[in-house]
């Protein structure tokens, strides 16, 4: 322990101790403890004790004190917890008979402190930081404490019922693996007496008629085979199973959510791998047992499995497919048409579920599409995957919800009613349509879902959201057409979902909702990035209104607006699709864009749209766009002015990083796997060199890079220091300091450089010259101050030292500080 | 059907934030209520057969809101806060404890939040974005405008302070912000069919709301933070008479009784004036929205009428963002400012300027408001670091600091802090803590239960003490409940909601047939089978309810024996039987048959000869199911014996 806070200790216990001075914030309290954790940790809490007689003082103090503050108590009991996680120092508090006192029977259970929840929580997380080791198991037996974690475990506070539940199977673990050194598990009914007592406790929970107790259990089998994976855990399945299967023969089946959990954890638990135990038998009787709805949870985690019966597969898809062949069928014109589970015969509880209510439709159709949507990426997937009956249920799924379906029977009638502007049967279902776009759909179909998505984005009816979902799925279709179609030019069927698409882009960019605005903007930008050089989307694009609409963007009120404007018209200018460059209206159209960037950078209000200005003239930099490349040398000067004293560091960070392009484009690139990085640089030949400074110099770079350094903001002057790093060695074998480090220049430059670092920032660097550029960069410690910049800009006011002093110094201040809040 | 899937209540922030829970009804009752199982709020009726109860939990600090309801089996959260006083994390709610019943889009069917502050809203992105909520999410206009700009602040700062990289990104929060629909007061929205929510004014913040969730004839009020007095720029919280179930009140300031704002508002403009006119420069660290607007006015207002001229600087680039709000929904602010926005925009400031960084070298006075408002980090840290070792500056501090702070280091009396390098920067400035939140005291709580008329009331977002004394006052005052559950505790509400029913024309008919003309003050039973059919309930006769649902019908018949000691024939003590009990019940149809039984109604009597006593006879009675009643009382009358006939 640092000297300085052992310095401390002492009064700060006597504080705690003292009932008269309240410890008014929590979080003090959790921050100590998680010191004393990583003290711990690091040395012998036995040695940290006897060096620290306070602690052991403070602890004793508490125990006598019958006023003693819940949030003490409950801090006191967690801290011995911590210290009796060592076996030796176990010892030495029971010596002392604290321990006993603090969690037998005589401690805070029989005080009236017990009564506030944060005691409770604070003796369970004391017990579970101490039950490390046999002794504690003794300890835990003989002072009775399994017995109040049972009762804990039906807790008033969640929070302590919860914790009540990890620490028994913490306790569980612990005590089968002390003896299982050297024993594969239990042999036959011999269990050690506190497992035996604690699986004995869950057996007559899984037997009790009151649903509660039975979650209880379940919840504790879930964490321990979570977590614990040695083979005893095999002969406890084998054990409860019966019990766990007796459960599907109670109607209603009690707690299915907390059982579905626990099945998922047994068969994910690589201890089952080689061996059954009844278990695939259990989870195919669940899966027929359980509701659609608590079925689906199950369903998907056993698709999700690497190794698996074949059969419990298919029975585990076909619950998942059930609800949308309900919808299939609900729409085909005549029966036998193919649906999704040809030859099954409808299942009666699922059409239950779809006609019983609006909201149980709803959630069915919502978990179902979820599920699928899951499920539809992963490699183990269920194959044949019926990717174009699934993408026929979406449609019909989003038919009826924009009333275009025409149902051919009552069930279609039916959904047609309940799924009719249901905004979220659309949100989920055009997600799960964006996902199918994939795999390789039947050309109809797909005619299908673009003629759906073109009716969803046309709709005045859609919600913002919605037209969120059905831009983005329109965008996974149309990129993922392009990807089948498989050669440079798009499908004749795309270019005519283009003409299509582009005047209800136009409407959308009109939205007076700016979430619809702003959803359009970024589908053009994405487009655009991928569809720039295709001649049929250009030429689609050029006969629309959309890159006028967007470049007014640029005028918009809301900043989110602006900044995916200015994105767009970044996007399309890089691909010379900017509003008609050759129309009469816009005959410097390039050349206003430029400015009209320049204008947002220095004027807007909002970093956002300033932000995306910097990064497209990164881009437009690193790109060798045709602008930059006409004069790059006056574009970054330009760029760097403008925005060097912008308020926005980020704004500012990413000025760097258009500097380390230039910087890059001149030099030569940085290390490609780390671009600031130092090591092994290639030098640049002296004569470039100095020529690269003079550039430097004359753009100004020096002053904004140096200026950056000593930001206020952390991020700025790290990038600055990492890029004048990367220069410095670039430069290293010009650089002579010895020769140009008592030049006038350079001694004017390190003095203003020193106000800078003083936070003096108001004089200019002046004009200045490569040499003294050269001996300033190597004469201030970079590698130091990068050192210094790495760690968080708060980390001295988040030292102990700091947690001590504060938490001694607050004592006295007015109680009203603490009560206010924001 | 099962509907275990709800029997585990909910569960959220298991750290030390208040939270609340309203969860489903009891085992008992929800196997009535509900059709379907599984998680989420999509399973449930319509209407609710059975009267459900709500259940509560509830937290007793000042930290991250974030409370969930369960109504009617709707499950709406509350506010997205965030504690700042952590750094990993513990800052923000454990959703763990919801994403445990399911999908947490498919679970929640929305989420409120009443006001822009972090506490209320800094988890939002997270919880949307990075956990994967995806469905709806309400706030009042200003909030949606003024929200996004705070939490890019916090971004900003944490991303500044620590480089942390797991952290929402910009981007996040406007995807979060996509996913808002905004409200506008007392305007009645429609969740979905069932769930209706409504705003009304809770004063505090620009923007801030109380919200009405109404699920029914089921209601919950959560008044998220309100203040009951008007203040410089805001009204007063107001709420119609609306007789919630259960009323959800903030009590920060359940017992404090707290000297008046203007006091706190002259005292902090005397040491402004004080510290400029002998030459000292003021900083005072703000949040970029809210109390900075507030001090604002309160210096334009002072500066204008003393006709100072000592510049007033405002360091942020978001103050000509913020001011436009305030200038934007300038309905939301009190009467006053709505009046003096004729002649002039209070939030139009003609004394305070654009800071730029190279002022603060400046010789002379000045005025200097920076961010962030802790002194964490930034500009408003650097100002400080400048200033703090001439005692002729000030630094004032409206608001709190978490540990951990150089803020909450000089509020608490440090003057010598420790900084980079072993270097310690020595604080000579005078430190001052001034006060303004804007939180309704306990008699403003009071109020406002008188107002709202809950049937109960529970109290969040305060301390243990001070809730207990509230908590009795309001017991004693309003006769109603009053619950203050610890963090993550359960309470349990019962609710008593009025189920409508329809009454089938044929029913009504039948009673009217029968002559007896319905009265308005004069209720009457009325007999008939109550149907459950597409979720929705109706009151007709058994014939029609059979005929609906395809049911046969069973009769069931009690049966009784009753000794009589008759010597005479079993055809005459039939006949003794018949005469007596027409005596007796004139107004029934009683009949003697041919075969020679008698008949009451459904009610047949045999008399038969004891097997082994001739001077007994047996009297054989039986008697449908609904006739019951009578049937019993036919027992008892023939159990008395037969009056002697008449010889």
């Amino acid at each position: 322990m640092d000297p300085e806070c052992s310095r401390l200790l002492p009064a700060l216990c006597a504080v705690l101790a003292d009932p008269r001075q309240p410890v008014v914030d929590d979080t003090c309290l959790e921050k100590l403890l998680d010191w004393f954790k990583t003290v711990t940790e690091a040395e012998s809490s036995l040695l940290m004790l006897q060096e620290n007689p306070c602690l052991v003082e403070l602890l004793s103090h508490v125990l006598k004190l019958q006023d003693v503050s819940s949030r003490v108590l409950s801090f006191s009991l967690r801290l011995a917890g911590i210290f009796a996680a060592q076996e030796n120092c176990f010892q030495y508090l029971q010596q002392g008979e604290l321990l006993p006192g603090l969690f037998g029977e005589a401690g805070p259970l029989s005080r009236a402190a017990w009564t506030v929840p944060t005691v409770r929580s604070g003796w369970i997380q004391g017990l579970c930081s101490l039950a490390q080791h046999p002794s504690a198991l003794h300890f835990l037996a003989d002072h009775g404490a399994i017995d109040t974690i049972f009762s804990l475990q039906g807790d008033s506070s969640l929070f302590v019922a919860s914790a009540a539940s990890q620490l028994l199977v913490h306790i569980l673990a612990l005590s089968m693996c002390s003896r299982a050194k050297g024993h594969s598990g239990p042999v036959g009914g011999d269990w050690p007496a506190c497992a035996q007592k604690i699986v004995g406790h869950i057996e007559e929970s899984l037997h009790s008629a009151t649903t509660p107790q039975v979650t209880q259990a379940l919840n504790v089998l879930t964490t321990t085979f979570g977590r614990c994976h040695s083979p005893w855990t095999e002969a406890l399945w084998t054990r409860l199973n019966p019990l766990v299967a007796c459960l599907l023969e109670r109607d209603p089946i009690p707690a299915a959510h907390s059982l579905v959990d626990l099945l998922l954890s047994v068969v994910r638990a690589p201890v089952f791998s080689s061996s059954d135990c009844g278990l695939w038998e259990t989870v195919a009787r669940t899966l027929s047992c359980l509701s659609p709805t608590q079925a689906g949870p199950l369903a998907v985690g056993i698709l999700k499995l690497q190794h698996c019966p074949q059969e419990l597969r298919a029975q585990a898809f076909g619950v998942l497919l059930q609800p949308l062949d309900c919808v299939l069928k609900a729409m085909a014109q005549a029966p036998g048409l193919p649906g999704l589970l040809d030859g099954a015969a409808g299942d009666s509880m699922m059409e239950d579920t779809l006609l019983s209510s609006k909201s149980a439709c709803v959630g069915l159709l919502c978990r179902t599409l979820a599920h699928l949507e899951e499920l539809q990426p992963l490699p183990q997937r269920p194959s044949p995957w019926p990717q174009a009956p699934l993408l026929g249920a979406a449609v019909t799924i989003l038919r009826f919800c924009d009333g275009s379906a025409v149902p051919a029977s009552s069930m279609g009638n039916h959904l047609c009613g309940t799924l009719a502007g249901c905004v979220r049967v659309q949100r989920a279902a055009l997600d799960f349509l964006g996902m199918l776009s994939q795999g390789t759909s039947p050309q109809e179909l797909v005619t299908q879902v673009f003629a759906v998505l073109l009716e969803y984005l046309k709709s005045p009816d859609s919600s913002p959201t919605v037209l969120k979902k059905a831009f983005q799925a329109m965008l996974r279709w149309l990129l993922s057409s392009a990807k089948t179609a498989g050669c440079s030019d798009l499908s004749r069927h795309t270019v005519l979902v283009l003409r299509e698409l582009f005047p209800v882009l136009q409407k959308r960019l009109c939205s007076p909702c700016w979430e619809v605005r702003d959803s359009a903007l970024e589908f053009l930008t994405h487009l655009s990035r991928n569809w720039g050089g295709q001649a049929d989307f250009r030429h689609a694009l050029l006969g629309s209104e959309v890159p006028k609409l967007a470049w007014q963007l640029l005028q918009d009120p809301e900043g989110y607006v602006r900044a995916s404007a200015v994105t767009a018209v970044g996007q399309l200018s890089s691909r010379g699709l900017h509003a008609s460059p050759t129309s009469p209206e816009h005959p410097e159209a390039q050349q206003g864009l430029l400015s009209e960037f320049l204008h947002i950078l220095s004027e807007d209000s909002e970093g956002f749209p300033r932000r995306a200005v910097m990064q497209v003239f990164t881009e437009w930099l690193r790109d060798g766009h045709a602008d930059v490349a006409h004069d790059t040398e006056q574009f970054v000067a330009t760029v760097l002015q403008v925005m060097s004293q912008d308020l926005d560091w980020e704004v500012r960070a990413q000025g760097l990083e258009l500097a380390l392009v230039f910087l890059a484009q001149i030099l030569g690139q940085p290390d490609p796997h780390c671009p600031y990085a130092v090591a092994l640089p290639k030098a640049a030949p002296p004569g470039l060199l100095t020529e690269v400074l003079q550039t430097l110099c004359r753009v100004r770079l020096f002053e904004f890079v140096f200026r950056a350094l000593f930001d206020c903001d952390r991020p700025v002057a790290q990038k600055s220091c990492d890029l004048l790093l990367f220069l410095r060695d670039k430069t290293a074998p010009c650089s002579h300091p010895q020769e140009a480090g008592g030049s006038p220049d350079s001694a004017s430059m390190e003095a203003t450089l020193q106000r800078w670092r003083a936070g003096e920032q108001g004089q200019p660097l002046g004009d200045l010259e490569p040499e003294a550029v050269l001996a300033i960069l190597g004469s201030i410690d970079l590698e130091g101050l990068q050192g210094m910049l790495a760690k968080s800009s708060d980390h001295m006011e988040r030292s102990p030292q700091s947690l001590l002093k504060d938490m001694l110094a607050t004592v006295h201040v007015l109680e009203e500080n603490e009560a206010d809040c924001y | 059907m099962s509907g275990g899937g709800h029997a585990s209540p909910l569960h959220i922030c298991p750290h030390s934030s208040p939270r609340v829970q309203f969860s489903h009804p009891t085992k008992g009752s929800e196997e009535l209520v509900r059709q379907q199982g599984g998680g989420g709020g999509e399973g449930d009726l319509a209407m609710p057969l059975t009267c459900p109860l709500l259940r509560v939990g509830a937290g007793q600090d000042v930290g991250r809101s974030c409370i969930l309801v369960s109504i009617a089996g709707k499950n709406v959260m509350l506010d997205c806060g965030m504690h700042m006083g952590f750094n990993d994390d513990r800052r923000f709610p454990d959703f763990s404890y919801i994403t445990q019943n399911g999908r947490l889009t498919d679970f929640l069917d929305c989420v409120i939040i009443s006001h822009f502050h972090l506490d209320h809203c800094g988890a939002l992105p997270y919880f949307s974005e990075m956990v994967g909520y995806d469905g709806p999410i309400y706030m009042t206009h200003p909030t949606q405008a003024i929200c996004p700009i705070l939490l890019e602040d916090y971004r900003k700062i944490a991303v500044d302070k620590k480089g942390e990289a797991n952290f929402f990104t910009s981007q996040m929060i406007k995807d979060c912000m996509k996913k808002v629909v905004a409200v506008h007061l007392h305007q009645t929205v429609q969740v979905d069919d069932e769930l209706e929510i409504k705003a009304y004014y809770a004063g505090h913040v620009l923007g801030a709301a109380m919200f009405q969730i109404k699920v029914g004839s089921e209601s919950v009020v959560y008044t998220g933070d309100y203040n009951m007095t008007p203040d410089r720029h805001l009204g007063a919280a107001w709420i119609d008479k609306c007789r919630p179930n259960l009323l959800i009140t903030e009590s920060t300031y359940a017992t404090t009784i707290r000297d008046s704002k203007r006091c706190r508002e002259r005292d902090f403009l005397k040491k402004v004036h004080e510290t400029v006119e002998r030459g000292g420069k003021v900083l005072i660290p703000v949040f970029a929205l809210g109390r900075a607007q507030e001090l604002c006015i309160l210096l334009e207002t002072f500066w204008e009428r003393m006709n100072l001229k000592v510049p007033i600087y405002f360091s942020t680039g978001l103050t000509e963002k913020a001011n436009h709000y305030y200038k934007l929904f300038i309905t939301w602010t009190n009467q006053k400012i709505r009046k003096t926005f004729v002649q002039r925009n209070m939030f139009e400031f003609k004394h305070i300027k654009a800071f730029d960084r190279a002022f603060a070298d400046n010789p002379g006075p000045m005025v200097v408001f920076a961010t962030p408002g802790m002194l964490h980090a930034g500009q408003s840290l650097q100002i400080f670091r400048k200033w703090a070792g001439n005692e002729k500056n000030m630094v004032i501090m409206p608001g709190y600091c978490v540990q951990g702070t150089v803020g909450h280091k000089i509020l608490s009396g440090q003057r010598k802090l420790e900084m980079e390098g072993r270097q310690v920067l020595e604080v000579k400035m005078q430190v001052e803590y001034m006060s303004f939140s804007a939180h309704a005291d306990a008699k403003g709580i009071m109020q406002l239960v008188g107002q709202a008329e809950p049937e109960s009331v529970l109290l969040v977002h305060g301390e243990a003490k001070k809730m207990e004394f509230l908590k009795q006052k309001i017991e004693q005052e309003f006769r109603v409940n009053c619950y203050m559950p610890a963090n993550g505790e359960t309470v349990t509400l019962p609710t008593s909601p009025s189920i409508p029913v329809g009454i089938s024309l044929g029913l009504l008919k039948q009673e009217m047939a029968q002559g007896l003309l319905p009265e308005a003050k004069k209720p009457r039973l009325l007999h008939g089978t109550l149907i459950m059919k597409d979720s929705n309930l109706r009151l007709v006769s058994s014939e029609q309810a059979l005929k609906e649902l395809g049911l046969a019908e069973h009769q069931l018949r009690f049966t009784c024996r009753v000794h009589l000691h008759d010597t005479r024939k079993e055809q005459e003590t039939a006949m003794r039987v018949h005469s007596h009990l027409k005596s007796i019940l004139k107004d029934h149809c009683v009949q003697h048959l041919p075969d020679g039984s008698v008949t009451v109604e459904s009610i047949l009597i045999q008399a038969a000869a004891h097997s082994e006593d001739p001077g007994t006879k047996v009297l054989l009675v039986s008697w449908t199911y609904q006739d019951e009643e009578l049937g019993s009382y036919l027992t008892s009358l023939l159990k008395k014996g037969l009056p002697q006939a008449p010889s």
